[in-house]
């Protein structure tokens, strides 16, 4: 890492006196010096989100080429599913329409996801590694650091809206509806700008940061989803103005094309930010605004096993998936009855699909099934990962220079994810059916659920070799392929479809080959040869992982 | 002769990173019971040998033996009876630098929860800490207690004491002091002469993955040249002729040359038929030594290289 810029000329002792008075000073050289570590993300993660645009597009003007088949489409678009997973839908008989139903949500929640971890990557993480240190003590002033990331960063959300702004409107949309389309994603980013720089000063690390990110954007997430599920016609229940997500979709850009709800989300998030930089006035680089309190002088015994220490490390962020697959359950669970009396009362839908409610009912689980087994893969890779993580850090060297060999210690870390896995599906397809059962009176569809989750886990312990393999022949390359793999499987199967990729890719991973049950009938085969690729792809890469050089080091 | 094997025995180990060769036909001997000094500019592989000899990194070629065994094949076992200290201490940010003196300490079989108390007050760390807030001084503190509290035969340190004050410096000295009178082995790698000089039975230098010599301190010393300083009443320009005077500058009356041992006899008889008045004679300083080594050439002859007895 390059610290040149802060070598400027005109640094002198005074002046890194008396950093309060000019709390600015250097910030401009820090923008560049922000630009420079995160140019490559920043390209990837734009090129990414503006991507789907001309994607979904093209896939939707050939699934719906004549206005006949977008109004029947718009007959029955309208359905709890829809509603509860991308909201309300409107103007649903228009390209535009369509693409905002498909897309609009993935890349809004996408695009806040993307704004905390690079706030975060800029802040709390820099502190955390001690870098922040060197840089306040040269001539910069106490703000120039953190106000050029909120810059460089607001910057990039703005610019991912106005890319799409353009595209939309050069793939042939009406530009009266492309423009509000991507000022409602810059405001969604914009926004969450605010929220990750105020709780990269209230927490202490970068993955604290980060998981009150997430847990922010789950809610704001969560409430509209409430609000949209309780809405009537193509209106959102008043539920909904309550989530920063709920302002963007208000916007509701190719229908009414409002422009004020954006003015609540630049002005909350120029406020959080406000607020961020009055709370780094106020505390020491370093520490959280919560002060350390003194800890343990000696480590318990269960503590001290690579499975009890991988429990004590990632407690907060298994705790953090069980969470958000819990809300799913309790959130889709109970509002399925809803959606299964619509679907039943609402025969156009049955009738077009050709299939009775019930089936209807059970293709709908099934889905919803999948987003539980999503989150619990997406548990495992970030715990399997901690593996590269403790290698990278020099941590492992420490542990593995005691009594115990390289693939004992490894395989007790890879239990956690493993272990931890099968209990979110478990306990998710548990209290999913438990909710519906209720709303239906009658208990067994708990059971008949948790057993239809818990079929994925065969594919979540391929999901993990996949990560170990990974870490044992190409560790410095690990954390990345392991996450690129994930969002290939979550692409593949939630959107396999809508972007009418070939069957046989959609059909072939870990997740998508596995029976969805309650919809499909179970077909032990898949899970019997899942298994066995879960067990040839641990066994290999856990030898590599034995034998190999040690690769501390990013 | 002491029946127990040497604690580490190195002949010829080769290591290469890809096309970059780290260890290029290292020896390394120490003896069961001694303090060996582990010397090298940086990158000359100081910590890649150490690694090998912990099974973190995988040798290419050479012999090795650890306390008898083999570094790889038995690294469970000889991990029990080991001790490490890595150069750059990295630790768990969340948990407290107790519970990381606790998790090392169980992997390797546990410790003496008195002596680490000692230790801990010796060191003035205080264990109740979140790692995070430890400055770097701290973290190595952390593994060092750890260490220093086991009964492992042999303690592997890495730089130990590159973040320490002076007053630190001084403990861990007495600390190792202890540790040799208990007589346990000790393989220090370092950049601090004067802790080497003050520490160690034998000295280990390398430059570029190889060895350049090693030995006692006092085989060292007698290899290399003592300093002369003298005033001489008698003829001096002719000194130069002496057998064994080397680099010799004189000023007036006044002399100064390097002599090396084998020759001083003759020298000091030469000296005294000049009649030398004032003579100051300065033995070569460690640090002169290894600074030799230090910025010499890649071919430092052979016949410098001493085996360890
Ligand atoms: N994992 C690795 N990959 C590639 N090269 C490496 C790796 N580890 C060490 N090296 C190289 O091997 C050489 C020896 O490094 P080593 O760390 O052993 O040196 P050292 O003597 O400990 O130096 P220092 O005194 O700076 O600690 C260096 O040139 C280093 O760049
Ligand atoms: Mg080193």
């Amino acid at each position: 890492m390059s610290l040149d810029v802060i070598a400027r000329p005109g640094g002198s002792a005074a002046s890194h006196a008396r950093p309060m008075s000019e709390p600015l000073r250097g910030w401009r050289a820090m923008v560049g010096f922000v630009l420079r570590r995160n140019w490559l993300r920043l390209s990837v993660w734009t090129l990414a989100l503006v991507a789907m645009i001309p994607l979904v597009f093209e896939s939707q003007r050939a699934a719906f080429p004549t206005p006949a088949d977008r109004q029947a489409y718009a007959a029955v678009a309208n359905t709890p599913t829809v509603a509860a997973l991308t909201g309300v839908p409107y103007a649903a008989d228009t390209l535009g329409g369509i693409l905002v139903i498909k897309i609009w949500m993935t890349i809004a929640v996408a695009l806040a996801f993307a704004a905390s971890f690079l706030i975060t990557r800029n802040g709390r993480a820099e502190e955390e590694e001690g870098r922040t240190e060197l840089l306040r003590s040269s001539v910069l002033g106490l703000h120039a650091y953190t106000v050029a990331g909120y810059l460089v960063i607001g910057t990039f959300v703005v610019a991912v809206g106005a890319l799409i702004a353009l595209v939309a409107t050069a793939v042939g949309l009406p530009a009266a509806g492309s423009v509000p389309l991507g000022g409602s994603f810059a405001g969604v980013g914009l926004f969450f700008v605010g929220v990750s720089a105020v709780v990269g000063q209230l927490a202490s690390t970068s993955r604290s940061a980060n998981a009150m990110a997430a847990v922010a954007i789950a809610v704001a997430f969560i409430l509209r989803a409430v609000g949209d599920l309780n809405g009537s016609g193509d209106q959102a229940g008043w539920i909904s103005w309550l989530s920063p997500i709920g302002w963007a979709q208000h916007m509701r850009p190719f229908g009414e094309n409002l422009w004020w709800p954006l003015a609540l989300l630049i002005g909350g998030g120029v406020a959080l930010c406000w607020l961020a930089l009055a709370l780094e006035g106020r505390r020491d680089v370093g520490a959280g605004l919560v002060p350390d309190r003194p800890g343990p002088s000696y480590a318990g015994r269960f503590v001290s096993s690579p499975f009890g220490l991988a429990l004590r490390l990632e407690r907060a962020s298994l705790a953090g998936w069980f969470a958000a697959a819990l809300a799913m359950a309790v959130l889709y669970g109970s509002v399925a009855i809803a959606m299964a009396d619509l679907i039943g009362s609402n025969s156009p839908l049955a009738a077009m699909l050709g299939i009775e409610a019930a089936a209807v009912m059970d293709t709908m689980l099934a889905l919803l099934v999948m987003l539980v087994a999503l989150v619990a893969a997406a548990f495992a890779v970030q715990s399997a990962i901690q593996l590269r993580t403790e290698e990278a850090t020099g941590r492992a060297e420490l542990q593995l220079s005691g009594g115990i060999s390289r693939s004992g210690w490894a395989a007790q870390r890879l239990a956690l994810p493993a272990l931890g896995s099968g209990l979110i599906l478990a306990v998710g397809g548990f209290v999913m059916g438990a909710a519906y059962g209720v709303a239906r009176g009658d208990a067994s569809p708990a059971y008949e659920l948790a057993g239809a989750a818990l079929a994925y886990w065969p594919g979540i312990l391929v999901t993990i070799g996949v990560v170990i393999v990974a870490i044992g022949f190409v560790p410095r390359l690990a954390i990345a392929l392991s996450w690129a793999w994930f969002a290939l499987m979550a692409i593949l199967s939630v959107f396999g479809e809508l972007f009418s990729l070939p069957r046989w890719l959609i059909d072939h991973t870990p997740i998508t080959a596995t029976p969805r049950l309650p919809a499909a009938d179970l077909a032990l085969w898949p899970l019997i040869l899942l298994s066995v690729i879960a067990v040839l792809l641990w066994a290999v890469g856990l030898r590599r992982f034995a034998i190999r050089d040690l690769q501390p080091g990013a | 002769m002491s029946a127990s094997p040497a604690a580490i025995e190195i002949v010829g180990l080769h290591k290469s990173f890809g096309r970059h060769v780290a260890l290029n036909g290292l020896d390394l001997c120490v003896e069961a019971g001694q303090i060996a000094g582990f010397l090298g500019p940086n990158g000359s592989g100081k910590s890649t040998t150490i690694k090998i000899l912990l099974a973190l990194l995988r040798a290419d070629g050479g012999r090795i033996r650890l306390l008898g065994q083999d570094p790889w094949s038995d690294a469970v076992a000889l991990h029990r009876r080991i001790a490490y200290v890595p150069g750059d201490v990295s630790l768990w940010p969340n948990l407290t630098g107790g519970q990381a003196i606790g998790i090392v300490s169980r992997l390797r079989g546990g410790l003496r929860r008195e002596r680490l108390a000692a230790l801990l007050e010796r060191f003035e760390l205080d264990p109740t800490k979140k790692a995070r807030a430890y400055s770097k001084g701290n973290r190595q503190k952390v593994a060092l207690v750890a260490a220093l509290a086991s009964d492992a035969e042999l303690l592997i340190l890495d730089e130990p004491t590159s973040g320490l004050d002076p007053l630190m410096e001084a403990t861990f000295e007495a600390c190792i002091r202890e540790l040799k009178a208990d007589g346990r082995s000790v393989l220090l790698s370092s950049h601090i002469f004067a802790e080497v000089e003050n520490l160690c039975d034998t000295v280990t230098i390398i430059r570029q993955g190889r060895t350049v010599e090693s030995g006692t301190l006092a085989d060292l010393r007698h290899l290399h040249r003592t300093t002369i300083s003298v005033e001489l009443a008698g003829p001096i320009d002719d000194l130069a002729a002496v057998p064994g005077v080397h680099d010799l500058v004189i000023d007036g009356r006044h002399c100064t040359f390097t002599a090396s041992d084998p020759e001083l006899n003759g020298i000091l008889a030469e000296l005294s038929r000049r009649q030398a008045t004032g003579l100051v004679a300065s033995p070569p300083s460690l640090e002169d030594l290894f600074l030799r080594h230090y910025a010499a050439p890649d071919d430092v002859p052979a016949a410098a290289r001493v085996p360890v007895r």
